[in-house]
């Protein structure tokens, strides 16, 4: 259990919290209809920065994504008083495409892009932090996994405090790839409307420091949390919210739901998310619980979301209300829900957080401001190496033992997959990255028999997705060929690959990805340790797998168990 | 309509990385959802960017698709009535 210590929000709608806060209070919404904007051939409506707040945000030598992360995390920082030199502090970054506007900008050119873990290190050193930030990458649910990393952190007695802040800016990029997917509405959305016709982007940043807490502060605590895989389809949720039912559930295990104020969903205005979470909501026991959905007033702020969502809830309950949600006037789901455009008011403390995003992954955490009985799940584990599978561009290791192989670089990843894996038609619409840690994951499973249906994904990288990042970026730039394509789009998302392995082998445990600035083998025995601790999980795939181009990768996966103590 | 069929078919087996499929593999009336050749959601959409790049044919709409997608003929034939390039 962690509490907070204090929080931020850049938004268009204010740069602090309270104005934040204030500003969603007397129903306003930075959405606005774009039309051209950027030579995006298409109409969409979005909840964007204006050019004269970017440019008064804008901070010397960073860039328009770091400006805003780094002014978020000074106000919060201004509001406690930890010590970001300590070895005992750690940034967590929450982000999906972080600086890609400027890989964008550079194509063709020598210019100077900051990957994900770059642009996290150049942020942890304008502050001064003396430890190596995590960044968080795991799609729509980024602000959540940062959270609930941040806990199993701070509770494995790894670090004493988290600095998590989330952000992402939109851009051609990213518009671009959700109209590929049709999932842009033209107009502004309508949360669980009957009229619903898709989501809008949003800019924003918002961070919460984190601290230790007994159970006993009067502050916000995060209590628990769970993050479950639909094993269901890479960009489709489970039409019966499978993943977003079974990490509600396991959030509020042994919790009277009757104390929850509200349910705090992800609601996009897609009309799959919706449906999906109607289901999830009505399956777990919470229909009668309040919904708020805030994406009507920020749009979807991606990275940004799951914290910025966590945040004006707590202040929402704080001021005694539920939040109206705006959009909304007409059901148009099966799920039975509580939910309203009018505020009601509430003497509950306590609400639960549901997200969800491409990958198939969702995540639930629960927040209290009653005293809570201190969590007891971080008991010391002893981690195995079942198998371990190295594969780079010109060899692979399979136990330690060098197998025989004819080709390289691509084409031996085809022959890997020929002689060890096969009959498996969605490989090939892989992008190079997912498919180095597909084939990694195949021949670890292949050794081993025992099947574990909430096996968890962990995976680490340094490279993102570059490859596709790329590829999508030449489906759209060039003036009068504006076609993003929904399937390269996809694999900008480098957490994917681990909803393709979840969806092959009928994972519904845990998956993430999370990026660095370096190979950092300590870290991430950290992050994996606390992940079992933190998660219940009983095994786990993961490693480091990292590709910079067609022919340059390489994956380290294991097969991890642990025997509880 | 036998050389657009042809050439859709080759679209479609580039767009969607059909490894090992060859256009004389997919029959023109053989449903591509489903049983078929197996395409899902995302190949959907992807259809309808050939659509759009190739033939100058905008499905704003992807539930419109459904009808058209059945199967090459029928695309083959939407495009032959609509196509602007």
């Amino acid at each position: 259990m962690i509490k907070v210590l204090a929080t931020n929000i850049i938004s268009p709608l204010g740069e602090t919290t309270e104005q934040n806060y204030q500003a969603v209070k007397s129903g306003s919404s930075a959405l606005s209809v774009y039309d051209g904007w950027r030579n995006i051939p298409q109409v969409f409506t979005a909840s964007l920065l204006s050019d004269e707040q970017s440019k008064r945000l804008l901070i010397d030598g960073y860039t328009h994504f770091e400006s805003i992360v780094i002014r978020s995390v000074a106000a919060a920082l201004n509001d406690s008083d930890i010590d970001v030199v300590s070895a005992r502090t750690i940034l967590i970054l929450s982000t999906t495409k972080a600086n890609v506007d400027e890989l964008a900008a550079e194509e063709g050119s020598d210019g100077n892009y900051h990957s994900p873990g770059r642009s996290a290190r150049r942020i942890a050193d304008y502050f001064g932090f003396t430890t190596e930030p995590v960044v968080v990458c795991n799609a729509c649910i980024s602000g959540v996994t940062a959270q609930l990393l941040a806990m199993r952190l701070i509770d494995s007695g790894e670090y004493d405090n988290a600095v998590v802040c989330g952000g992402d800016c939109q851009s051609p990029f990213v518009v671009a790839g959700f109209m590929s997917f049709k999932s842009l509405s033209p107009f502004e959305c309508r949360p669980f409307d009957i009229e619903r016709l898709g989501l809008n982007l949003g800019d924003g940043a918002a961070t919460i420091i984190y601290g230790k807490s007994s159970g006993n502060d009067e502050s916000w605590k995060l209590v628990s949390g769970s993050l479950n895989n639909d094993a269901y389809h890479v960009s489709a949720p489970s039409p019966q919210g499978d993943g977003a039912f079974r990490a509600a559930v396991r959030t509020l295990e042994g919790y009277d739901t009757e104390s929850l104020a509200t349910v705090s969903v992800h609601g996009t205005a897609t009309m799959f998310n919706d449906q999906m979470e109607s289901k999830a909501i009505e399956k777990a026991g919470l229909s009668d619980v309040p919904v708020s959905a805030l994406k009507g007033y920020y749009g979807h702020t991606l990275g940004a979301a799951g914290l910025i969502e966590s945040i004006i809830t707590m202040r929402a309950i704080d001021d005694g209300c539920v939040l109206p949600v705006r959009g909304y006037s007409e059901i148009g789901v099966s799920g039975r829900i509580n939910i309203s455009n009018e505020e009601r008011a509430t003497d509950r403390k306590s609400f639960v957080k549901l997200i969800s995003g491409f990958g198939g992954c969702n995540g639930a955490l629960l927040f209290t401001k009653e005293a809570a009985a201190p969590d007891t799940s971080h008991i010391a584990k002893d981690i195995r190496t079942l198998h371990s599978v190295k594969i780079r561009s010109s060899s692979l290791m399979i136990d330690g033992e060098q197998a025989d192989l004819k080709y390289e670089g691509k084409e031996m990843l085809s022959e890997i997959y020929r002689e060890y894996s096969g009959d498996y038609p969605k490989f090939h619409k892989m992008d190079i990255f997912s498919r180095v840690a597909f084939l990694a994951s195949e021949l670890l499973i292949r050794k081993d028999d025992n099947a574990d249906s909430e096996r968890a994904i962990v995976l680490f990288n340094r490279s993102s997705s570059i490859v596709s990042d790329r590829k999508h970026i030449a489906s759209y730039s060039k003036e009068g060929e504006f076609f993003p394509s929904p399937s390269v789009f996809l694999y900008t998302l480098p957490n994917i690959v681990t909803g393709e392995i979840a969806i092959k082998n009928g994972y519904k445990g845990e998956t993430s990805l999370y990026i660095l600035d370096e190979y950092n083998k300590e870290l991430m025995d950290r992050i994996v340790k606390c992940t079992f601790n933190g998660s219940g999980t009983k095994t786990m795939i993961t490693g480091w797998v990292d590709c910079s181009s067609e022919n340059e990768f390489e994956a380290d996966l294991r097969l991890l168990t642990t025997n509880e103590l | 309509m036998e050389e657009l069929i042809l050439t859709l078919k080759e679209q479609i087996i580039d767009a969607l990385n059909l490894e090992e499929i060859t256009p004389e593999d997919i029959e023109n009336d053989a449903p591509l959802f489903g049983d078929g050749l197996g395409l899902d959601s995302i190949d959907a959409l992807e259809l309808i960017v050939i659509l759009d790049r190739f033939y100058g044919i905008k499905l704003a709409n992807p539930a419109e698709g459904k009808a058209i997608f059945k199967n090459v003929a029928t695309i083959a034939d939407y495009v032959a009535k609509n196509r602007t390039k």
